[in-house]
């Protein structure tokens, strides 16, 4: 079981009392080198190219995307302050090959290339990291010592435990938590109750109905 | 210590309370309530109610990582990170590890909050009373002492303090776990309901679904407001909505006009008075200023949380208890145990695709303990009962693969599939040797040695974890859920955040530190109501058994005191 599958089933076992935000919270970092909490971790082009990966992973629909409800912002703040120094590393790089090759396949730098081929760059390195992820995960399992192959039995596993970064990964959970949680997310695309003041166990669906965030 | 006549009136109180989470609290409420003059000492800072629930309200955009961490606070959290309570939402109510670290001799995680109100405001709130079947256990198969008291001694001290609390729950006429004084029960889900229903027809009612018994108000109660159901609890509740010091002891005890709390009082030692044989005071350390100070009553209430109470009298050492106060035993610091859990199964439910929930309970199903009773053996001793709940799965759905996309995001904003997990927590067993002792090679913030923790699982443990998978894959089978999938994530001992012994009742002083009253058998006015008094801990959560023994053990303590016995 994989770490995302544990904390799942960690909130079945709290019975909900764990909200999608922090579910959404679990699913990175890492622990160790200090973080960069250098301004200058990314360059101005680049905090224009994380706004734009963002607001291509969560793009305008009926409700407004990732760039209105200030997604890349965010994201630049939580490589700076919530990750190790490898995964700001990674990301760092990430951009920049994603950069290089914007220009390489598309001959333009991303922030210049069309909507359509944003996506379809994106989708590329999507595919290329779900690859590089399964290969990783075979290769932990056929080395024979997974994760959770407890030497001690009972012992819990390390919830930080070192994993390889992966830059479109980062920008992907980072988005969807940074998005589902922004006042835009919360309250058009999800839907948001502050204060519901009671608990009905079994009420019917109503069409459109949206999750409750 | 050069104190003048003066000083020592004016420090001077009928009687001293050690911390002030859920067990301090009430013993705080009770002593005051029957007139005593007392002090509550609390090692950290005050969190005044409402006010200093500084996060409440906030919206989760407010929030600057979203409830992440820092690699700030992973440095200065190193063990309050391993486990998901310490969050950016609550972030102010846990300990900063660097400056109280302790020894793991083996792998302990301990969670710790220092402010008033202690672990009464990050609590889980699950309330459930222990049955004879608990009481009894240790005698019957002779692991750790037997239990100085049974059922019928504690329950007009449960019905006192769920009175009082205010615990929501549903009778269910279930023998292992008796019936309380419940407010109304919170309503379970259409998912919930049905996995009920067929568990016990499947099962004949050998084996009950109830909800769980919640000290959170289903309705207004002794001022205090209901629930808001926004599932926000471990912020603090400005609704007073659930029990904690907070809401519900501190009042009632301020109210008498006979308390003195006192925030930033780390207590040093327990002073011990050869000639009487008995505590006179605590010597305090200011935790601001590192100044010394003693504090004298005729009564010393240990409210410190099991590792913490159980420290605090491995330190109060003098030529008469040279290994710890009231321990010619040898047994303070020995049996810890805590529940094992993060184990069991979950499904997905199919046909109630056209129904939705409403609100945030923060409260779930619970199926008690049906293992080694009426029948039913295993091969190992005691058993487990389960958390579970079911729900629709929302924005954290699975989709495929790193997708992303409009169409995505608008899957994401549906109401998913429904899903129900079982989640089993199970007795440890008393371990002698699963011990804590004084660790003098280090020292924390404020100069005091540290504790080192030695404990592990072990064989009946695991053996139980097997059923805690397999018996929640058939429960939800049988219920009719697909996809189900068994779990085990690995539970280290510390991680339920139930530690409790160490410092254990029981009827024989050569084999226990407390008697059946909660009080010391060697130092007659001390006693000790929090975790460490247990001699087990049964599967239950165990906050409301805290309760109930200290409001039993200030009524003796009083009673005991007006007759002139201690």
């Amino acid at each position: 079981m994989d770490r995302r599958e544990a904390v799942k089933n960690f909130a079945f076992l709290m019975g909900g009392a764990l909200s999608a935000t922090t579910i959404g919270v679990f699913l990175d970092g890492c622990t160790s080198p200090s973080a960069n909490k250098g301004s200058n971790l990314f360059s101005e082009d680049q905090n224009l190219i994380i706004t734009e990966v963002a607001d291509v992973i969560i793009p305008t629909t009926k409700t407004p995307g990732a760039k209105a409800a200030g997604v890349g912002p965010f994201i630049a703040q939580m490589v700076k302050e919530c990750y190790p120094e490898d995964a700001q590393k990674a990301f760092v790089k990430g951009l920049e090959d994603l950069e290089d090759r914007s220009k390489k396949e598309y001959g333009s730098s991303f922030l210049k290339i069309s909507a359509k081929e944003r996506e379809q760059l994106l989708g590329k390195l999507r595919d290329e990291t779900v690859a590089s992820q399964k290969a990783e995960a075979a290769k932990t399992a056929a080395s024979g010592k997974p994760d959770l192959k407890l030497e001690k039995p009972l012992a819990a596993p390390n919830r930080y435990a070192k994993n390889t970064p992966y830059f479109f990964a980062i920008a992907r959970d980072l988005t969807m938590l940074g998005y589902f949680t922004s006042e835009i997310g919360a309250t058009q695309a999800l839907e948001y109750v502050q204060i519901p003041g009671r608990y009905d166990g079994c009420v019917d669906l109503k069409p459109g109905q949206r999750v409750y965030s | 210590m050069n104190l003048n006549t003066k000083a020592t009136a004016q420090n001077t109180y009928d009687a001293i309370v050690v911390g002030s989470g859920i067990s301090g609290g009430w013993a705080a409420k009770e002593l005051t309530e029957k007139g005593l003059k007392v002090l509550m000492l609390e090692r950290g800072r005050n969190v005044e109610h409402i006010k200093d629930y500084t996060t409440a309200m906030k919206k989760p955009w407010e929030f600057e990582h979203r409830g992440l961490l820092t690699e700030e606070q992973k440095k200065t959290h190193p063990v309050q990170i391993r486990d998901y309570p310490y969050q950016e939402f609550n972030e102010s109510f846990w300990v900063n590890d660097l400056e109280c670290p302790y020894t793991e001799v083996k792998r302990f995680d301990w969670y710790r909050g220092f402010h008033v109100g202690g672990k009464s405001l990050m609590w889980g709130r699950q309330s459930y009373r222990f049955s004879d079947l608990n009481f009894e256990d240790n005698k019957k198969d002779g692991h750790g002492n037997d239990w100085p008291i049974r059922y019928k001694d504690l329950e007009k001290w449960y019905d006192y303090v769920e009175r009082f609390a205010g615990i929501s729950g549903q009778a269910e006429n279930w023998p292992a776990l008796p019936d309380g004084q419940f407010l109304p029960p919170m309503e379970m889900n259409c998912v919930e309901k049905s996995v009920k229903s067929r568990i016990e027809e499947h099962w004949k009612k050998s084996r009950i679904m109830t909800i769980g018994r919640t000290a959170n108000l289903t309705v207004p109660h002794g001022g205090r407001g209901s629930c808001q159901y926004r599932n926000l609890c471990s912020r603090g509740c400005p609704f007073g909505a659930y029990f904690s010091t907070q809401s519900s002891t501190l009042p009632a005890a301020v109210a008498t006009g006979n308390l003195t709390l006192r925030p930033f009082s780390l207590v040093d030692h327990i002073i011990y008075d050869k000639e009487t044989q008995k505590a006179t005071g605590v010597m305090v350390i200011d935790s601001e200023t590192k100044e010394n100070i003693e504090f004298f009553a005729k009564i010393v209430f240990v409210n410190g949380s099991t590792l913490g109470s159980t420290f605090l009298l491995l330190n109060s050492t003098s030529a008469e208890h040279p290994n710890g106060l009231g321990n010619a035993s040898g047994e303070l610091g020995h049996n810890l145990m805590d529940h094992h859990f993060r184990c069991g199964a979950n499904g997905e439910a199919e046909g109630f695709e056209d129904k939705y929930t409403y609100g945030r309970r923060a409260n779930g199903i619970y199926i008690p303990r049906y293992q080694n009773m009426n029948g039913d053996k295993r091969d190992y001793l005691r058993g487990f009962g389960y958390q579970g709940g079911a729900s629709r799965t929302g924005w954290h759905k699975d989709v495929a693969e790193l997708a992303f996309g409009g169409e995505v995001k608008d899957q994401m904003t549906q109401p998913g599939m429904w899903t129900m997990g079982l989640g089993g927590f199970g007795e440890s067993l008393p371990y002698h040797e699963n011990r804590v002792y004084i660790d003098k090679t280090k020292k924390d913030k404020w100069g005091m040695p540290v504790l080192a923790i030695d404990c592990e699982f072990k064989g009946n443990e695991q053996k139980m974890r097997l059923d805690m998978m397999n018996d929640a894959a058939e429960m939800l089978e049988a219920a009719g859920m697909k996809n189900i999938k068994t779990f085990d994530s690995g539970s280290s001992p510390g991680m339920a955040i139930h530690e409790q012994g160490t410092a254990r009742m029981g009827n024989d002083p050569k084999t226990s530190v407390l008697n059946k009253w909660n009080q010391m058998h060697e130092v007659k006015n001390v006693f000790v109501t929090d975790g460490s008094c247990m001699p087990s801990i049964a599967c239950q959560n165990p906050s409301l058994t805290f309760m109930a023994l200290t409001a039993r053990a200030a009524d003796y303590a009083v009673t005991e005191l007006k007759k002139g016995n201690i």
